[in-house]
């Protein structure tokens, strides 16, 4: 309900859901890499697949991109209701 | 007026992010006259090329492909510095027209480098059938900046977008000044910064404002050259500034900053791209079992195998001829191993060496060019198909974007020898050559990671040791030669796994990381153009056949000497009088434990020490050691038992693969000391994996 519905982790989004990223947490190369690629907080993501384990394939700005547990659990998003 | 507009050359630099099209539209630029640039200090390739155009010269730059100018790695340090070097008279931008919001994300960056710029958008000729409608016109006026839709396909755009480059590079076209995006809130900190800076602009070799930028982003190396050239107190400054930022919108300003580029990337392309929605193919579809566990993993393996069979087959009829041989078709066997293609240039070869020494009769000089050139260096060549081939299952994967799915398919299970999905890259291309595999670990994020696969790679068999494999397995019966050639691949990546895994719990116990990670870009799945699987092969045979020409020519022609002349430097008949002979004594111990007697052991020995240098060496030393004509032969006169075979043969695979491997993991790791470890541990592993293999076969 409502824009402020809950926020969790993109990890635990399942396919097909659609989702606002608020957060990226933790530091390194890895973060640039995201940021570079599209991944900024206030962007949209679709999640293409996520079946529980390995990578999961989300679409930001039309690219498919496949992106490890780890990193996806450091992504906080809150999801969009379609 | 000024000489610069008068100028007949200009030299232009390409650069896009990665699966943009840029190395195929840079081919097409330079007509596949390119050649590797030796750039100063740096060991990653940057390609040259020229054209004409116009009467003007143009020397085109093609530099690696980059999601960024931050410098997290080397591609994006080169590609900065060249930039900004002043050297070039303008800048291509190519962005992807079937993902312009993400790809023109460096071309924003650029434009804040640099006012020199046109952008030219990629497989123009594909975005109608993927249900994207772009306006160029309006996208060049907001940007100021020319925009040329080009297609690597159809060829259209090309000549317009060499010219609207040269007008760029004259100043009659595009922007004046740099881009200067309005970020908002962050404007007085920006501002800040370039006030500190502004006081040294003379001395400053950047734009003021673009370092005040990248400052805050929190750019080391650029924080280092202005403190070198402000000294502390303005550097201490900036970071203070830094840390407001990050005080007071709890926020990594580089997050702050790289959200309001794409922001403002959006107002610039919002109504300019009209996305029509285009139902998923078939294909595309049964692209995502990829994705799946268990059946992704072996969608990727029966591929990756498969690839290889088909390829073994047309070249040396191997498995093929063991198959049929097994079902009792035995004509049809040797049928498939006399007509493979390496069964035919065998025959050529032997051919003119018998034609050489019938025409010109027996002298040492004949017997150089038949049994020590032509044979030396044809033993290799007749490897040539099987290299144009596996290349070219290589480049349908890598065009099509077949490889990055097996990438995501592999990462469950290489992540639990502590390598990530990136790895299977060069592990594929580590099939065919270690050399291309260890520059392409290059594309892995993780440093940790690279440097442990600049140490294991090697371990997986090339062509080269398949062809001593192969060799070997010829001197056996059909089935147990197959049951070689499946022992020296298992040992193989038995030994990488286990190499990997240890070297992986080690790490994780001295620092504590966590399990390896996976970012990874898919490109949408697409037909590959042949023009383009057509470089890919021509350019590794290319690489091939000047290692035959030059590593294994001359190499044919010291093993002749080194087997022909006596320490008294008289030509002798007798390979036991031989230099050889008398050096390689002192290495026969080293083959003593797995039973073969001191008077072949020197043969042997010498073979090893020769495959040093070049794998394929080991069975052009052997044939011509034992004067014998074939490989075959060699071993049966040596009378190898089938567990000296198996032994030799898991030591072959696994020791130092050549010379060329270990100058290049030098040369990526820039270390004596990780070369050498490497090198040690190739040995170590080979030998101990020798011993073992020997005494499990001596049970069995």
């Amino acid at each position: 309900m409502g824009a402020y519905s809950r926020t969790v982790v993109l990890e635990e989004l399942p396919s097909g859901s659609r989702a606002r990223i608020v957060e990226i947490m933790g530091r390194g190369g890895w973060i640039y890499r995201l940021y570079q690629m599209g991944l900024t907080p206030g962007v949209i993501v679709d999640v293409v697949m996520n079946i529980g384990r390995g990578p999961i394939i989300i679409r930001v700005m039309g690219v498919e991109i496949a992106i490890g547990r780890g990193i996806a659990r450091r992504i906080i998003v809150e999801p969009i209701n379609t | 007026m000024s000489r610069s507009t008068h100028k007949k050359e200009y030299e232009i630099a390409i650069i896009g992010q990665p699966n943009v099209g840029k190395s195929t539209l840079f081919n097409i630029l330079t007509g596949r006259k390119a050649r590797v640039a030796n750039w100063p200090g740096v060991t990653v390739e940057v390609h040259e090329g020229e054209t004409d155009f116009d009467g003007s010269r143009i020397k085109l730059i093609d530099l690696p492909g980059i999601y960024g100018f931050s410098t997290i790695s080397l591609e994006e340090r080169i590609a900065r510095n060249y930039i900004l070097s002043g050297r070039p008279d303008a800048v291509i931008v190519l962005v992807d027209s079937l993902n312009p919001e993400r790809t023109m994300y460096l071309a924003i960056q650029t434009l804040e480098m640099t006012e020199k710029v046109v952008i030219g958008f990629t497989k123009s000729d594909a975005a109608h059938a993927h249900g994207v409608h772009i306006n160029y016109d309006l996208i060049s006026k907001r940007l100021g900046v020319p925009v040329v839709p080009v297609s690597a396909a159809t060829l259209r755009g090309i000549r317009s977008l060499l010219r609207t480059t040269i007008d760029v590079a004259r100043g009659r076209a595009g922007r004046k000044k740099p881009l200067r995006i309005d970020y908002g809130e962050l404007e007085p900190y920006v501002s800040s910064v370039e006030s500190l800076l502004k006081q040294y602009e003379e001395r400053m070799e950047y734009p003021i404002r673009w370092m005040a930028l990248r400052l805050l982003e929190g750019d080391n190396d650029l924080y280092k050259y202005v403190r070198g050239v402000c000294g502390d107190d303005i550097a201490e400054e900036i970071v203070k500034i830094r840390e407001e930022i990050k005080r007071i919108f709890r926020r990594d300003p580089a997050e702050l900053l790289a959200k309001k580029r794409f922001e403002y990337l959006q107002r610039v392309l919002g109504d300019a791209i009209v996305r029509l929605e285009i139902k998923k193919g078939g294909f595309e579809r049964f692209t995502r079992l990829f994705y799946r566990p268990f059946i992704g993993p072996v969608l990727s393996l029966i591929i990756l195998l498969g690839m290889f069979m088909i390829a073994f087959t047309i070249n040396t009829g191997f498995p093929l001829n063991i198959l049929l041989d097994s079902l009792g078709m035995h004509d049809a066997a040797s049928a498939v191993e006399e007509y493979s293609i390496g069964g035919l240039m065998e025959k050529l070869f032997s051919w003119i060496s018998s034609w050489i020494i019938n025409s010109f009769g027996e002298s040492w000089l004949t017997d150089l060019v038949a049994n020590g050139i032509i044979s030396g260096v044809g033993s290799v060549l007749i490897f040539l198909p099987l290299i144009m081939i596996v290349s070219l299952f290589l480049a349908i994967l890598e065009d099509s974007g077949i490889a990055p799915r097996m990438a995501v398919s592999l990462h469950g299970p290489l992540s639990k020898i502590g390598v990530s999905g990136h790895a299977i890259f060069p592990m594929t291309m580590s099939l065919g050559c270690n050399v291309p595999a260890i520059l392409a670990t290059r594309a892995i994020p993780s440093r940790s990671e690279r440097l442990r696969l600049l140490m294991t790679l090697p371990f997986i068999p090339c062509q080269a040791r398949l062809v001593v494999i192969l060799a070997f397995a010829s001197s056996l019966v059909s089935g147990y030669g197959a049951l070689l050639v499946v022992l020296g691949y298992s040992a193989a990546f038995l030994a990488f796994a286990v190499v990997n895994k240890i070297l992986y719990i080690y790490e994780k116990k001295k620092t504590g990381k966590k399990e390896p990670e996976i970012v990874l870009e898919l490109p949408p799945i697409h037909r590959p153009l042949g023009k383009v699987l057509w470089w890919h092969v021509w350019d590794n045979s290319k690489h091939f056949l000047k290692k035959a020409g030059t590593i294994i020519f001359s190499l044919s022609i010291l093993i002749w000497f080194l087997v022909n002349v006596s320490p008294s430097l008289a030509i002798t008949d007798n390979p036991s009088d031989s230099i050889a002979a008398v050096f390689s004594h002192y290495l026969s111990p080293i083959v003593y434990p797995i039973g073969i007697e001191p008077g072949k052991a020197w043969i042997i020995a010498f073979a090893l020490l020769i495959g040093f240098i070049a794998k394929e060496a080991v069975i052009e030393t052997l044939t011509i050691l034992t004067s014998t004509a074939s490989p075959q032969q060699a071993l049966m006169l040596l009378g190898l038992t089938a567990s000296q075979l198996s032994a030799l043969t898991v030591f072959v695979v696994l020791y130092v693969p050549c010379i060329a491997t270990i100058a290049v993991i030098y040369s990526e790791s820039r270390s004596v000391r990780h070369t050498l470890a490497t090198i040690a541990l190739m040995l170590g592993v080979a030998y101990v994996a020798m011993l073992i293999t020997y005494g499990l076969s001596l049970i069995i």
